[in-house]
């Protein structure tokens, strides 16, 4: 009869947090195994011996324990929950079921912290930590709704993690939920670490240039994400929602412009807008204007540029493309860098960049200029991944430029516009144009 | 779901691609004086038979003209939908071709013609493989992004007009409708409006709001001849191939960082071909595709994209380019006639059917 | 699938870039003449390039010339032996020669606007003065910015309303329009200045026919509604400046004869005064001045044949098409032409007007 505990024994007994002992809660001597790196042993102790203070007979502290949670006799249910951070009791090494009960866990997680990489001017600064109950939790304070719905999904088969998907009953479109829904169950057995495995688990191609899945840490973005019926996932250890679908309008549209008033939102949207425009365009444009379509200059400006490439070696698409790599390569590390270096990296470049280049007529001084602007612009795009994303299609802009002049910058810019509109997850589009309701298109 | 605005977005991105280049010119040349006479002839035989096609097409909600054919036979199929097809398809050669001469004589002298016509048959085929609602979004996003500038360069290319050229304005000779300028005029009127009756189910759209495209592309084709006309004056301005690329060309403005802005309107007119392109290909495919269901439609497509690449490689000179549009006349007109008509009958045909 | 594959199949178009495309020159490989010079040889043209070159903390000027039988093919030879290739995109002023433009300018205009190389919007100009001389001079002289030809007709730096400004466009169209000509500036070397005007040359149907002084360039400008703000007219009694100024026209059309009422409206101000004259006197003698010139300036466009002022343009709806044809030689010379000049005399500067 002792098989129950030994199969739990055999199949995570190497481990060496795990705690196995026996103990007497007063006069009852019960057994305890949990993980210790989870739990706190010596309060959840204490608080258990609060609850057999009474005298009981034998069998009666065997009912007694058995009320403390619920009773659990198979063995792979067991050993999840303990991978989960429960508590088992057992009365004896041999009975043939435990009890899970919750403890006093480790703090694992740290406290709701300040939001770090997406920054906004108004709005509330809590953003959401690696725990997802507790993003969960903040969650409800934000939507203070009887309509909200969270599922929990544990998924994966060698990494145990929980998944949990909360959506807005009535507001939600039906059609995304219910193939979200679907997507999960079906594929509940995948070992889920990182945003691709979640796109390849609700099977959203990962060859996408544009981000399927919009993650934010704040929780009011995700709040009015729930309110235009899009669903949100947690996944346990990442500290940020995920937001399903992501579409253009999340580009140039944060929540928190809306605490301030109309037309000032409207003119910080139509800035980020042009941010966007001037970062895909402005590379292409200087490689146009001086390589291929001089003409469309002023002649003042396209005297002055000739004078500033006198004796730059190479031709404006490879000028452009070395210094691009340049600053692409000062931005990564820039990230990677701790921050105390970090400075230094941004001087150096910034002198690299700025000065010498210049001077050595590596390249022109207008080129300096072209991309300082289109740094500049491209960081008014709300989200990294978005960032990441038009940092990315620029080049695409780029090398229709350098091939078709002006020409090459419309095809450029439509060819962009044509992959946007392509897009589409779980059956919304990207462009979905009015931001409520998707249509159920199979684009 | 209602998408008026894509399709009529479509509809005057299309018509605005088609109106600049070579409509003026053909009118230009067709008469004398009073071209008011022939603009509003072309607009009232444009706007009847969009209407007349409209009408035919609402007995048939939620099907194409395609379906619509097929249910009524064989015959209708091949007398009505093979035409069809051979006008989508010779319409995109002469257009790839026209165009990227057009290209290389105003803007790109240096750039092989086989490159451009790679560039526009390219983006094209991209987005008509990614389907017919990828097509109308990426209208509604270029519209966003370049209309505005197309009306402000619209607004400032009034700079130059004299109003005394708009005399004098009656003309009591009617012989331009027989001219090949003339008829020529009539692929702006009657090439881009066949979209209507394809995108049906997948898009659906209100008949109403297509008379507010008729509201854009009608000061279109009107300004497209009027501004060349009241800048230069008749004499001069039958003189030009692209007249209204010239009367764009007089315009200064000093304000401005870049000299020849108007490149930019010319331009985005050209991204605007793309889209209609892009509507032909996806047109001509879906045809292919309902007589053989088992090949793919990215495949027709591109297959298709690859002959008429071909087809336009073997045109020598803007001669043939202007031989090739006086023999898509016939075409031209046997589906700007019978299409509308046809669909109207049978719409009718249907009707008594059912009572 | 094939949506990737196409997505790819974009990877080819890298190629061209790195390969080095086609005849995509960089700017600073291109030589970008603002100026050039026609002159009319025995047989063919010579052709003078004014070419900025980038000094340090100026810009100078190089002239390059040429010999052949068309333009183009100068061009080209010129491009063949320089070190980077001739554009003509950036070409602003186009001065010819006087004999030239008695010959006709047609051929040349014509040849801009099909090749579109040349800007339409670039100014043309007469140079009524040895040509080979005036470019050679504009080497030489110290101290000259490279531009100094574009300056000199720019609206917002040296254009001034007794210049007629007149595009490459506007002379194509004067040689192709029934009822309308066009002046050009005159142009030659100065004493102490590098430009001086002498008038304009008045162009009919691409060729020189008259020559009007530029006195007589203002009226033109102010009858084309072109500002005239600025301009200093100099009576016995005083000096004034002119602040603005508009034209009405009023036309009518009897037995076959055109007739033109014109009323212009000037605003001045009193810049100096010579003795006290009464603002009434000096307006009286500015109107006479001016109506005088007005109709001295008729006269020379009669006899020549050549409507620079667009009159014909008023008597289009009068006239039919194929009338208006003749409008030069039939109706023009009969017309009646009667300006009416209204002068008011907008403020006295910063002194009171005593006299009265």
């Amino acid at each position: 009869m002792n098989s129950l505990i030994k199969e739990i024994k055999d199949s995570i007994g190497e481990n060496d947090d795990l705690l196995f002992t026996e103990q007497q809660l007063k006069d009852l001597s019960v057994v305890l195994f949990g993980l210790n790196s989870l739990i706190d042993l010596g309060p959840t102790i204490k608080q258990l011996e609060q609850l057999g203070q009474k005298n009981y007979s034998n069998k009666e502290k065997q009912k007694q324990i058995s009320q403390l949670g619920e009773i659990k006799r198979n063995a792979g249910e067991i050993t999840s929950l303990l991978l989960d951070g429960k508590l088992m009791i057992a009365p004896s090494p041999n009975a043939d079921f435990v009890v899970s009960v919750d403890p006093v866990p480790v703090k694992l997680n740290r406290a709701i912290d300040q939001i770090t990489n997406e920054n906004t001017m108004l709005g509330p600064f809590v953003s959401f930590n690696e725990d997802s109950l507790t993003n969960i939790g903040v969650m409800r304070k934000h939507v203070v709704s009887e309509k909200i719905r969270v599922k929990h999904f544990l998924t994966g088969t060698h990494n145990k993690k929980e998944l949990s998907l909360i959506y807005y009953e009535g507001i939600v479109e039906e059609n995304l939920l219910q193939t979200v829904l679907k997507d999960i169950k079906r594929n509940s057995i995948n070992d889920l670490h990182s945003i691709q495995d979640v796109t390849k688990m609700l099977g959203i191609t990962p060859y996408s240039i544009v981000p399927r899945v919009k993650t934010t840490e704040m929780p009011s973005e995700a709040a009015q994400s729930l309110l235009n019926g899009k669903v949100i996932l947690f996944l346990d250890g990442l500290p940020f929602a995920l937001i399903l679908p992501s579409v253009f309008a999340d580009m140039f549209f944060l929540e928190s412009d809306k605490n301030l008033t109309y037309p000032l939102m409207v003119s910080l949207r139509s800035l980020r807008i042009a941010g966007t425009l001037i970062a895909l365009i402005f590379p292409g444009l200087y490689v146009a204007l001086v390589a291929v379509n001089p003409e469309v200059l002023r002649l003042e400006l396209a005297l002055s540029i000739a004078q500033s490439r006198e004796g730059v070696p190479y031709p404006a698409f490879i000028e452009i493309i070395i210094m691009l790599v340049v600053l692409e390569l000062i931005m990564e590390a820039s990230v990677r860098l701790p921050k105390s270096i970090g400075p230094t990296i941004t001087m150096v470049g910034g002198i690299i960049l700025g000065q010498a280049a210049v001077e050595a007529q590596l390249v022109s001084n207008l080129l300096v200029i072209v991309l300082a602007a289109t740094t500049i612009a491209n960081s008014t795009v709300v989200g990294v991944q978005n960032l990441l994303s038009i940092r990315l299609l620029k080049y695409i802009v780029l090398i229709f430029s350098s091939v078709f002049g002006v020409l090459g910058i419309l095809a450029g810019v439509f060819f962009i516009c044509a992959y946007l509109a392509g897009v589409s997850s779980l059956g919304v589009p990207y462009l979905n144009f009015k931001q409520s309701k998707g249509d159920g298109s199979h684009g | 779901m209602d998408r008026s605005l894509q399709v009529v977005m479509m509809y005057i991105l299309t018509h605005l691609g088609l109106i600049f280049f070579l409509y003026p010119a053909n009118i230009i040349e067709s008469t004398d004086q009073g071209h008011w006479i022939p603009i509003s002839l072309g607009i009232i035989i444009h706007i009847a038979f969009v209407l007349l096609y409209l009408k035919g097409l609402s007995f048939f909600p939620g099907r194409n003209i395609i379906t619509i054919y097929s249910s009524f036979g064989k015959v209708y199929l091949i007398l009505f939908l093979l035409p069809v097809f051979l006008y989508f398809i010779s319409a995109a050669i002469i257009i790839v071709r026209a165009y990227s001469e057009i290209l290389t004589i105003i803007f790109l002298a240096n750039t092989p013609l086989w490159a451009l016509m790679a560039l526009l048959l390219f983006i094209p085929l991209f987005l008509s493989i990614q389907g017919v609602q990828a097509i109308f979004r990426t209208g509604i996003l270029v519209s966003f992004l370049f209309l505005p500038f197309l009306l402000f360069v619209l607004i400032v290319s009034f700079q130059n007009v004299d109003v005394s050229y708009l005399y004098p304005i009656w003309n009591n000779d009617f012989s331009f409708i027989t001219k090949q300028s003339y008829i020529n005029s009539f692929f702006a009127i009657s090439g881009g409006f066949l979209f209507l009756g394809f995108v049906q189910p997948e898009i659906s759209f209100q008949r109403k709001k297509i008379v507010i495209a008729f509201a854009a592309v009608i000061p279109a084709f009107i300004l497209s001849v009027y501004i060349p006309l009241l800048t230069f004056g008749k004499a001069t301005a039958e003189t030009f191939v692209f007249p209204f690329v010239l009367a764009l060309d007089t315009i200064a403005l000093s304000w401005i960082m870049f000299d020849r802005a108007t490149v930019f309107f010319l331009l985005s007119l050209i991204t605007f071909i793309m889209l209609f392109i892009t509507l032909v290909l996806w047109k001509a495919s879906i045809i292919i595709h309902h007589s053989f269901p088992s090949i793919k439609t990215g495949y027709i497509v591109a297959a298709l994209t690859i002959v008429i690449y071909i087809a336009c490689l073997l045109i020598p000179n803007w001669q043939q380019v202007q031989m090739l549009f006086k023999w898509n006349s016939v075409l031209r007109f046997y589906v700007l006639f019978t299409v509308p008509l046809s669909i109207c009958f049978l719409g009718h045909l249907s009707k008594k059917k059912v009572y | 699938m094939l949506k990737k594959i196409i997505l790819f199949s974009v990877l080819p178009f890298l190629i061209f870039p790195l390969s080095g495309c086609w005849d995509n020159r960089d700017i600073n490989h291109r030589v970008m003449p603002i100026s050039i010079g026609v002159s009319k040889m025995d047989e063919g043209y010579k052709v003078f390039l004014q070419i900025p070159e980038p000094a340090p903390d100026r810009l100078g000027t190089r002239i390059v010339t040429g010999e052949g039988e068309t333009i183009n093919q100068i061009i080209d030879n010129i491009s063949v032996n320089m070190e980077s290739a001739v554009d003509l995109l950036h070409v602003k002023v186009i001065v010819v020669d006087k004999r030239l433009a008695e010959e006709g300018l047609n051929d040349l205009i014509s040849g801009f606007i099909r090749s579109r190389d040349v800007s339409a919007k670039a100014v043309i100009a007469i140079c009524d003065d040895d040509i080979d001389q005036f470019f050679q001079s504009m080497e030489n002289s110290e101290g000259q910015e490279g531009t100094i030809l574009l300056d000199y007709f720019e609206k917002y730096s040296g254009w001034d309303p007794h210049i007629a400004l007149s595009r490459v466009w506007e002379v194509y169209r004067s040689s192709h329009s029934y009822t309308r000509d066009v002046a050009i500036p005159m142009l030659k070397r100065g004493q102490t200045t590098f430009l001086e005007i002498v008038g304009s040359a008045v162009i009919k149907n691409g060729k020189l026919v008259e020559v009007i002084s530029s006195d007589e360039t203002l009226l033109y400008n102010a009858f084309k509604n072109k500002s005239t703000r600025g301009k200093i007219e100099v009576l016995d009694q005083a000096s004034v400046m002119v602040i603005s100024n508009d034209t009405d026209y009023k036309t009518e059309f009897t037995d076959q004869t055109p007739s033109l009422q014109t009323t212009f409206n000037f605003s001045v101000m009193i810049l100096e005064t010579n003795g006290n004259p009464s603002a009434q006197e000096i307006k009286k003698n500015l109107e006479e001045l001016l109506l005088d010139r007005y109709k001295a300036l008729v006269v020379k466009l009669k006899t020549s044949e050549a409507d620079i002022l667009g009159i014909g343009q008023h008597f289009r709806k009068e006239i039919p098409r194929k009338d208006l044809k003749n409008w030069r030689s039939d109706y023009y010379p009969n017309l009646e032409f009667n300006p009416i000049i209204h002068v008011d005399i907008q403020n006295y500067g910063n002194l009171k007007h005593t006299a009265n």
